[in-house]
């Protein structure tokens, strides 16, 4: 408005002053914080043409007055923010509001209080993995390294078949979140690892509850989020390159990582994996064909700055895995054989051929991101992503069919979804979000073995909302709801015998749509409305105490194992069935987490009980005899479940006084510091199932396991440090009776009824691990030299599904040398 | 004195093009969109999947090496396979006692037609299996006359030795890639049961 009596004036001083040009344009506007567009008071303005700087006001104004037309760089800095440098144009006055990233200190990760507590701002029951225990385990698999973890154990199908156990739960009731994405990798089935390279996780947290909303609302055991290096924006080149051997499997690990970061926002992420390993030994014998092979390649470009932002991902996953030669029986008779022979029935001589029977999983995915900030609002992305994963299973065959897969599916699956965070106020945070499921699976009828799993297409849509709000310093609330509708349409041959045999010729004759010499087509196709919600509050009593209670519900719908589940499973010699008419499970589990962190000691403890309705699981419901012989029949069933258990997990740290390097030079006297010597680290989980429905316990829970850790800091020499570890398992002594008998035919011609003992569990044991790591001062390396199961302790562990053929793995020795760069 | 036309501009740090990045979404979104719906798949039709390695019959045929004429054939046949129906076991002729037979098994998939005679593909990987034959009848000897490719007894062909009058139960086993040489024990012998059938054997 007033501008042109300026104008006016300016053109009337050049008069004066015979200036050619008229320097009187003022640049002005005010300095705002990008989240929740507050003033920010004393901003400097730097102009780099004038050399001078201004100051902001309180209302966040700045006043340049003075200028010549031409162009200026600005240069604008706050304590607390990222400086922001620009180049503007002033041919005349001008108006500019410039905002500036103002929190940027509370998005680190480094946090004041200890890192393994995480999530002051949530209320759920969680704990993260470091990047440093990541790397311990680059040799191992992801289920390895989770299960450090208190709460969290380990369902093994042999040593290289690893799937997380959280609160007592697995499967399909764990989701396993890779970057942002959600894993589809056939996860239903017992003896299916998690598709990952752990060497792409910088960071893992495992969320031991249904809270985590934003990835699902099933996974009513917990989620687990594995999260890759951040995205740093200077121009710098960082990774890693780690290389590992060990004594028991005679192989080992190479893997490197590189992140190439530039200012301007560009990065490239690459990390490569080779991993080979020949067979495993238990202390008495070689476990014949438990070698493997594993390839992963992960890359990823992208442009990220703190606005806006762009990234395309592929990641490979290709593993071959040898099974347990001696775990693939006939019939119920090889099974009591086993059971009673105490060791291996097939034991042979070391090798790294990996044969018949085995697994062969790819894992493709690919995935494109998007984000933008919106100043003074919060943040918006999108996702999209698509994952092809090929399993394929090799049992032993005869004829022409030897060397083909008996299992050969390919899944197929996208995900598009979108998710808003809006920061801006004051102590609130709002998180929508809604995402689409595309789901194909294919099994290849090539194989001539009767599909285990079916051809079906499923779909699924959700959308969530969830609220965090800090009302003081003391409290955080949070809250959310999701919502999903899934659908799920097989193509199905059932054996017409079998089909009857079940009632469905009754209770699903709408599927039935043709049939086909014995067999019978079907059509199944079911609808699921799945609801979650999730509320908690945590009380911060001060800096060192902090108690949260977290309320979690969750419905999970039927997975498709459960669904049509119909074949011979040649590990256990059983004959396991789904059940069509399934309803969803529904969770009701309330967590609560007390942290205090007293001087040297540092404990959380973690108690929860879950109450899961129409709970799917496989119980015994007789037995069957084929031309191969008797087998029992497992079949999926509902019946309500009660979880409750405790997790406590305390550290004490004892330090010494060591002399510093600095001298006090005006008193003349050392100075001292405080260094930490020994460390003290202690976990106790229990877990304590039952079945109300059938007043008897729940199969397949963990035991309890006491882990204990001691860690003698620059033991004798720097930057040397000495590890003992003791895991403590204890006999799991509740647990369902699902002994069957049958008839056995001896070699004295009798058929002998025998029972077969599948419930027992294995005795308690007691492992030590000790290691040996050395940080190199100046080349960023360090050394690891560990062994596990030093004392070559023999044992059977109850949630290892070969247990019943083959002792644990016995000691191990392991050379690390990890570069960091 | 010139008047000079001048307007304040309101700009923000960021001169974005909300419309430009407007349709750039639209752009991206139905791409997305139309990669989301089609998924790469064949949309033949299911085919059904007649297992060819289902073994749904054990027949063993004793012949009487003096009377032709004599023979005895037990029969195991599960014709579903995996499903819940029982195997129907079916004896047809006379064993007598104090005599010799000479025996043969066979194993086959009666699932599908033509049935397929497995036991060729049993003689061909003979090194990988074995038959075995239990019984509780004292007096009957069962000795196997056929070898494997190394030497080894396979139990295809055997001879049966009668003894007196009895009633009993006989076991035919056929192992998978069992331990080679063996005692001949079902213990001993290892590997994995592909077939386990029992009859009641009358010696008359």
């Amino acid at each position: 408005m007033f501008t042109k009596q300026l104008v006016v004036i300016a053109v009337f001083l050049s008069f004066c002053f015979s200036n050619a040009q008229e320097c009187n344009l003022v640049l002005k506007g005010k300095i705002l914080d990008f989240h929740d567009s507050k003033a920010l008071e004393f901003a400097q303005i730097y102009v780099a043409q004038l050399q001078k700087t201004y100051i902001s006001k309180a209302d966040g104004s700045y006043e340049i007055s003075g200028l010549c037309p031409g162009t200026y760089e600005i240069s604008v800095s706050h304590y607390d923010c990222e400086t922001k440098k620009t180049k503007l144009e002033i041919a005349q006055n001008r108006t500019l509001h410039i905002f500036l990233e103002h929190h940027i200190s509370e998005l680190e990760t480094v946090k004041v209080l200890a890192d393994v507590h995480d999530n002051h701002a949530s209320t759920q029951s969680s704990t993260r993995i470091k990047a440093e225990k990541i790397q311990q385990y680059s040799g191992a698999s992801l289920g390895d390294a989770l299960a450090t973890v208190p709460g969290v154990t380990s369902l093994k199908t042999g040593n290289s078949v690893v799937k997380p156990i959280v609160h007592g739960l697995y499967g399909s009731r764990v989701a396993i979140v890779n970057d942002g994405l959600r894993q589809q990798d056939q996860e239903w089935g017992i003896e299916h690892a998690p598709n990952i390279d752990i060497n792409t996780a910088s960071n893992i947290q495992i969320i031991k509850g249904a809270s985590a909303l934003r990835y699902g609302g099933d996974a009513i055991g917990g989620t687990i989020l594995i999260e890759p290096a951040r995205v740093i924006s200077k121009d710098t080149l960082r990774g890693h390159a780690i290389i590992q051997g060990q004594t028991n499997g005679r192989g080992g690990s190479a893997t490197t990582t590189i992140n190439n970061y530039r200012a301007s926002g560009w990065y490239q992420q690459a990390t490569l994996t080779y991993k080979k390993l020949g067979d495993f030994e238990a202390p008495d014998y070689v476990l014949s064909n438990t070698g493997s092979e594993t390839t992963a390649v992960n890359l990823g470009v992208g442009f990220k700055t703190f606005e806006y932002g762009a990234s395309a991902k592929y990641s490979f996953y290709n593993s071959e895995i040898g099974i347990l030669r001696a775990s693939h029986i006939g019939n119920a008779s090889d099974l009591v054989r086993s059971i009673n022979s105490g060791q291996p029935l097939i034991i042979n001589d070391f090798t790294y051929d990996i044969d018949a029977p085995k697994q062969q999983v790819a894992h493709h995915g690919l995935q494109f991101n998007a984000f933008k900030r919106f100043a003074g609002l919060g943040k918006l992305s999108m996702d999209y992503s698509f994952q092809f994963n090929n399993r394929k299973e090799f049992d032993i065959r005869r004829g022409a069919n030897a060397g083909l897969a008996s299992l050969d599916i390919d899944l197929q699956t996208q995900n598009i979804s979108i998710y808003g965070m809006a920061d801006a106020f004051e102590n609130t945070t709002y998180e929508a979000g809604i995402d689409f499921m595309n789901q194909v699976n294919r099994p290849n009828a090539a194989t001539g073995v009767r599909r285990l799993i079916p051809d079906y297409d499923a779909y699924k849509v959700g959308a969530f909302a969830s609220v965090t709000h800090e009302p003081s310093e003391k409290w955080v609330l949070d809250a959310g709801l999701r919502y999903d509708r899934y659908a799920i349409n097989a193509t199905k041959f059932y054996l017409q015998s079998r089909w009857e045999d079940l009632g469905y010729d009754e209770q699903f004759a709408a599927f039935e749509i043709g049939r086909e010499g014995n067999q019978i087509k079907t059509q199944p196709d079911f609808q699921y409305d799945l609801f979650a919600f999730t509320a908690g509050a945590k009380y911060l009593f001060d800096t060192h105490y902090d108690l949260a209670i977290n309320l979690s519900s969750a419905n999970r719908a039927p997975n498709p194992s459960e669904l049509f589940s119909d074949g011979l499973h040649h590990a256990l010699a059983t004959i396991e069935l789904g059940r069509l008419d399934l309803k969803k499970e529904q969770s009701y589990k309330v967590n609560a987490t007390f942290h205090g962190n007293e001087g040297d000691l540092d404990f959380e403890i973690n108690p929860y009980i879950n109450f899961v309705n129409d709970f799917i699981q496989l119980v015994p419901t007789g037995l069957e005899t084929t031309i191969r012989g008797a087998f029992p029949v497992f079949q999926y069933e509902q019946i309500n479940a009660r979880l409750y258990g405790i997790d406590l997990h305390a550290t004490y740290d004892f330090y010494t006084k060591k002399p510093a390097e600095e001298i006090n030079t005006r008193l003349d006297e050392s100075l001292y510091k405080t260094v930490k010597l020994l460390s003290l680290e202690t976990n106790l989980s229990y877990i304590h199932g039952t079945s109300t429905t059938a007043d008897e316990p729940l199969i397949d829970m963990p035991p309890a396991q006491f882990q204990t850790q001691l860690t003698w800091y620059n033991a004798l020499v720097d930057r040397l440090d000495f590890k003992l570890a003791n895991q403590a398992v204890f006999q799991q002594n509740r647990f369902p009776d699902n002994n069957y008998d049958v008839s056995i035919p001896d070699d004295q011609g009798q058929l002998i009824t025998s029972t077969v003992d599948i419930s027992s569990t294995p005795a308690a044991y007691s492992l030590w691990n000790v290691g040996l790591s050395y940080a190199f001062a100046k080349a960023n390396t360090k050394i690891n030299l560990s062994s596990n199961n030093l004392f070559h302790t023999q044992y059977r562990n109850y949630l290892n599904r070969q247990r019943f053929y083959a002792d644990e793995v016995g000691r191990d020795i392991q050379l690390q040398i990890i570069y960091n760069f | 004195m010139k008047t000079m036309k001048t307007t304040t501009k309101m700009t923000t740090i960021k001169t974005t093009n909300k419309m430009k990045t407007m349709k750039k979404s639209i752009q991206a979104l139905s791409l997305v969109a139309v990669l989301f719906m089609t998924s790469c798949t064949d949309d033949d039709a299911v085919t059904i999947i007649n297992e060819e390695e289902l073994i749904t019959t054990v027949e063993l045929e004793l012949t009487n090496t003096a009377d032709a004429t004599n023979v005895v054939l037990f029969k195991s046949v599960d014709i579903d396979g995996e499903g819940p129906d029982d195997p129907i076991i079916t004896v047809t002729g006379t064993v007598n006692a104090s005599s010799t037979y000479l025996g043969e098994v066979r194993f086959l998939n009666e699932s599908i037609a033509p049935s397929e005679d497995i036991t060729e593909e049993v003689i061909e990987e003979s090194n990988d299996h074995e038959v075995f034959y239990t019984t509780s009848i004292t007096g009957l000897t069962i000795t196997k006359t056929d070898v494997d490719a190394n030497g080894n007894p396979l139990g295809v062909l055997s001879s049966f030795q009668t003894g007196a009058i009895g009633t009993g139960i006989l076991t035919v086993v056929l192992r998978h890639e069992p331990i080679k040489p063996n005692d001949n024990t079902l213990i001993g012998a290892g590997g994995e049961t592909d077939a386990e059938v029992s009859f009641t054997f009358e010696v008359e």
